[in-house]
């Protein structure tokens, strides 16, 4: 009896001793970690490849980027900056476009091999092979010849079809030509990575936990990284993130838009919050089909739509006053489909449309509209019927369980509901609204998010222009259209700008789609970790991580 | 009994073979694989047919279920849409992690639950019985989530105040987990909040269970007569009592242990566990049939095992039931 008193004494006391112990232990280790920095993220890559569609994440470039760095870098401005390249790749002809870039002589993959012009056919042969599941051949496909000498490159495009972001497409993170010849690209780098080209080189993975990666000691085409290593964390539940942040197991994170971000704003002394416009747009897309109501075929009724929703107090409701973004200025109201606030080009083109409820009103009075209000009224449930067209009572649809969307979703109806103009919720699963819905074109008013990026201007086309691949709208302006084409095939960026801009003026009259905000970003690092910067391109945060610093 | 186990067996294909179809249908209506791509202006839509071809998207659902009920039995549960990743690793991977999460939680709760259940019992209406009564009515009530929630805040708090970090919030292992014992031990500090949220909702539940059964028991005639004998009081409790008492634990417990192993999906959710709860949610979230369905015949085989064993144990243990 006593004996076996004292075994489970024995026992209570060493399951004790193993708390106590155990703190110890792992703060040896933490400590042995110094030149450590450890980055949370939400969603973990499948694969380590990021040219194939499998590896077409954002947290996959994240982990990526610093390892098979691109020729040129897209800065926190969404600048490309000449990384592996000698300088910034120049234009030799203009028709057919022809372009030419140099690596720099201190480019070299982690093996010691040169990085070359052969790496860039690699590239290009690859990107071209129908066999592998390239996310995007935009550009590549029209590609008339690659010439490579020793480190100097030449690309020429067909005749007529220079393509128009070319800067960004020979920015491409070069494929190691000894690396990925004879392989099957869809199986390559899968779960592992051998060779490097930028400031880290790959490590480990242990799946559903980390990925490490470390300095790469042969990277010499720019200054070394400064931490021994990056860690990347995966915790799939943000509020769980925030408290891995709080407690030290996480140094730097890219949450989602969550109230804890407020909190973590007011710990200056231990958090830097950064927030600012991304590439991702939110928008009401108008349907212009057969399939689509009568009345939004009237520019008038689109007209009255836009003008009667709020976008200024939309985009305050979701992001300002709930103190997500630092104050309004750093999350304007979006004024453009084609150019994001942040973007060199551009113009706010519909700024014109500003929130006028009276307005509304007046011009579907005059168009010989009835049964609606005569003043603008928030328990108002008359509804304007148009000549013609019917009632202006719209199919909304949008995806369910984003509480954004339903937050935009109801202030927008309860806007135009008290100037007559009615919502009905057609709201579904994204499986079912994306790969079912969007394409059939039988909706009214569709609200979801691009996920552009810098070249997306560029390709406008095939969101805007007559018969575009991706213009679920069924829109089309034939002028605008043209212009949008044309902008396809012009390299030069300036003149691309003004095509641009000015189809979007005539998109804008034609109000087939209402802009309404920029997703923000959120960059959030202790202060314990200098020189992560907010980077609003694929290129994410750790686009600059080589300089960053922990103590 | 070797014939009620092949009919029970033979029953359960068929059960499976509906709740795949059902499930698979679902899952396929509900979700687009290839939904973020699309969103994205530049796709190439020659990979999105490419994708959607070699995975039969555009077939009807009845003949979708067909090429993916061959993949399961001849390519070990297939592979992803996306990539054409294989399936097996991945689950065998979280099977392994959740295996330690519910192995832990499950022996602990056992172990605590049993004490409390056969002391009230034998303390009827004492302090100590109203107490646990108390506590496990509360630890059953506790939202999952919630419990998950507010361990992390406890001891983010504890370190913020103390500097001392003894359990970690988020994720099965330290950036540097080491080897042997530090290992073990690293292992143990981010397994205990989890483990802790688990043990609380099974301790309340079987500690109920043992509880009632012990009573039940030692109110016995046999066990009347073996105090007649003058048996001392611990052997009539811990060999006449207790013994008998635990019988319909063990069915609980296998039955709960089978329905675990699925994953505590909630609980591997909140604290960023890579097992086969937090498998399932990302599977669905990627609207990808074949993932979800591969948990799904995994989870719905061990229940089936379990509810079994749980069968045939209570057979085993009670000579009064019979199989027919």
């Amino acid at each position: 009896m006593r004996k076996r008193s004292m075994l489970l004494l024995t026992g209570a006391v060493a399951l004790v001793a193993s708390l106590i112990v155990g703190p110890a232990a792992t703060a040896k280790s933490e400590r042995q970690a110094a030149g450590t920095v450890i980055i949370g993220h939400d969603q973990e890559p499948v694969t380590l490849n990021f040219y194939i569609t499998e590896g077409n994440a954002y947290t996959t470039s994240l982990a990526m980027n610093p390892v098979l760095a691109s020729a040129s870098v897209y800065n926190q401005n969404a600048k490309l900056v000449p990384f592996l390249v000698d300088a910034a790749p120049k234009i030799v002809r203009a028709n057919p476009l022809t372009v030419s870039f140099s690596y720099k002589k201190t480019a070299k993959w982690s093996d010691g091999r040169q990085i070359t012009g052969a790496d860039f056919v690699a590239t290009y042969r690859t990107y071209m092979n129908p066999n592998y599941d390239i996310t995007s051949r935009e550009g590549w496909e029209d590609i008339q010849s690659v010439k490579a000498n020793g480190k100097k490159v030449t690309v020429t495009w067909k005749k007529g079809k220079a393509y128009a972001a070319w800067d960004a497409l020979v920015a491409t993170s070069p494929m190691p030509a000894h690396k990925v010849a004879g392989q099957n690209f869809n199986d390559l780098w899968r779960n592992s990575i051998d060779v490097a080209s930028g400031p880290f080189k790959w490590q480990s993975w242990q799946r559903g936990t980390q990925m490490v990666l470390v300095k790469n000691n042969q990277f010499t085409a720019g200054p070394k990284a400064k931490v021994d290593r990056v860690v990347f964390r995966y915790i799939p539940s943000t509020p769980s993130l925030f408290q891995a942040l709080n407690s030290g197991e996480i140094q730097v994170t890219e949450p989602q838009p969550q109230l804890q971000i407020v909190d973590i704003r007011k710990n200056r002394s231990k958090f830097k919050v950064q927030s600012g416009p991304g590439y991702f747009w939110e928008h009401m897309d108008i349907q212009f089909g057969p399939k689509g109501h009568a009345a939004l075929k009237k520019q008038y009724v689109r007209q009255a739509i836009i003008t009667g929703i709020n976008r200024n107090q939309i985009k305050q409701a979701l992001y300002v006053t709930p103190g997500l973004v630092g104050s309004a200025k750093e999350l304007p109201v979006l004024q453009s489909h084609i150019f994001k606030p942040f973007e060199q080009y551009y113009q706010p083109n519909w700024k014109k449309w500003s929130f006028s409820q009276k307005k509304v009103i007046t011009m579907l009075k005059a168009k010989g509209c009835t049964g609606g209000p005569n003043t603008p009224s928030a328990s108002n449930n008359n509804i304007w019927s148009c000549p013609q067209v019917g009632k202006l009572s719209f199919r909304f649809t949008t995806t369910t369980g984003n509480q954004l969307r339903q937050l935009t979703f109801e202030i927008a109806q309860k806007q135009l509901k008290s100037v007559g103009i009615e919502l009905q919720a057609r709201f579904g699963p994204s499986g079912t609204v994306f790969g079912q819905v969007l394409p059939s074109g039988d909706w009214d008013i569709f609200m979801f998010t691009w996920l552009g990026g810098p070249t997306s201007s560029a390709t406008s086309f095939g969101l805007y222009g007559c018969g575009g691949d991706q213009n679920y709208m069924n829109y089309c302006n034939k002028k605008a259209s043209n212009m949008l084409q044309k902008a396809q095939f012009t390299p030069d960026p300036n003149a691309r700008a003004k095509l641009l801009n000015a189809a979007e003026k005539i998109m804008a009259n034609d109000v087939m789609s209402v802009p309404m905000y920029v997703r923000p970003g959120f960059l959030i690092n202790s202060t314990n970790v200098k020189g992560p910067v907010l980077n609003p391109t694929q290129q994410g945060s750790t686009w600059n991580a080589q300089g960053w610093t922990v103590s | 009994m070797l014939t009620f186990v092949i009919r029970r067996l033979l029953y359960s294909v068929v059960v499976l073979l509906a709740a795949s179809f059902i499930i698979f249908t679902f899952v396929s209506v509900s979700g687009d694989p290839v939904a973020f791509l699309r969103m994205q202006p530049t796709a190439s839509e020659i990979t999105i047919q490419r994708i959607e071809e070699r995975k039969h998207l555009n077939d009807p659902i009845p003949v979708q279920y067909v090429y993916w009920l061959k993949d399961m039995l001849t390519n070990q549960f297939g592979t992803t849409t996306i990539g054409d990743r294989p399936i097996l690793p991945d689950i065998t991977r979280v099977m392994g992690h959740t295996l330690q999460l519910v192995i832990a939680a499950e022996l602990l709760a056992i172990l605590v639950a049993v004490g409390i259940g056969v002391y009230s019992a034998l303390r009827q209406y004492s302090v100590f019985d109203y107490s646990a009564t108390t506590f496990s009515f509360i630890g059953l009530a506790t939202p999952v989530f919630w419990l998950a929630l507010m361990l992390q805040v406890l001891f983010v708090y504890i370190y913020q105040w103390t500097g001392v970090r003894i359990f970690y919030v988020a994720n099965l292992s330290g950036v540097d987990p080491g080897t042997g014992i530090h290992f073990l031990l690293d292992r143990a500090q981010h397994l205990a909040l989890p483990v802790l949220v688990l043990m609380v909702a099974s301790i309340a539940s079987y500690s109920r269970y043992m509880r009632a059964s012990m009573l039940e028991v030692v109110n016995s005639d046999y066990v009347r007569t073996a105090r007649a004998k003058g048996l001392p009081e611990r052997s009539v409790t811990m060999r006449h009592a207790f013994r008998n008492a635990l019988i319909p634990l063990v069915t609980i417990v296998a039955l709960n242990f089978g329905a675990l192993l699925g994953g505590a999906v909630v609980t591997e959710t909140v604290f960023g566990l890579d097992g086969m709860g937090l498998y399932f949610i990302n599977a669905l979230n990627n609207g990808d049939p074949y993932p979800v369905m591969a948990w799904l015949m995994v989870t719905a085989t061990l229940v089936i095992i379990f509810n079994l064993v749980a069968d045939i144990a209570y057979g085993y243990l009670d000579p009064r039931v019979r199989y027919e």
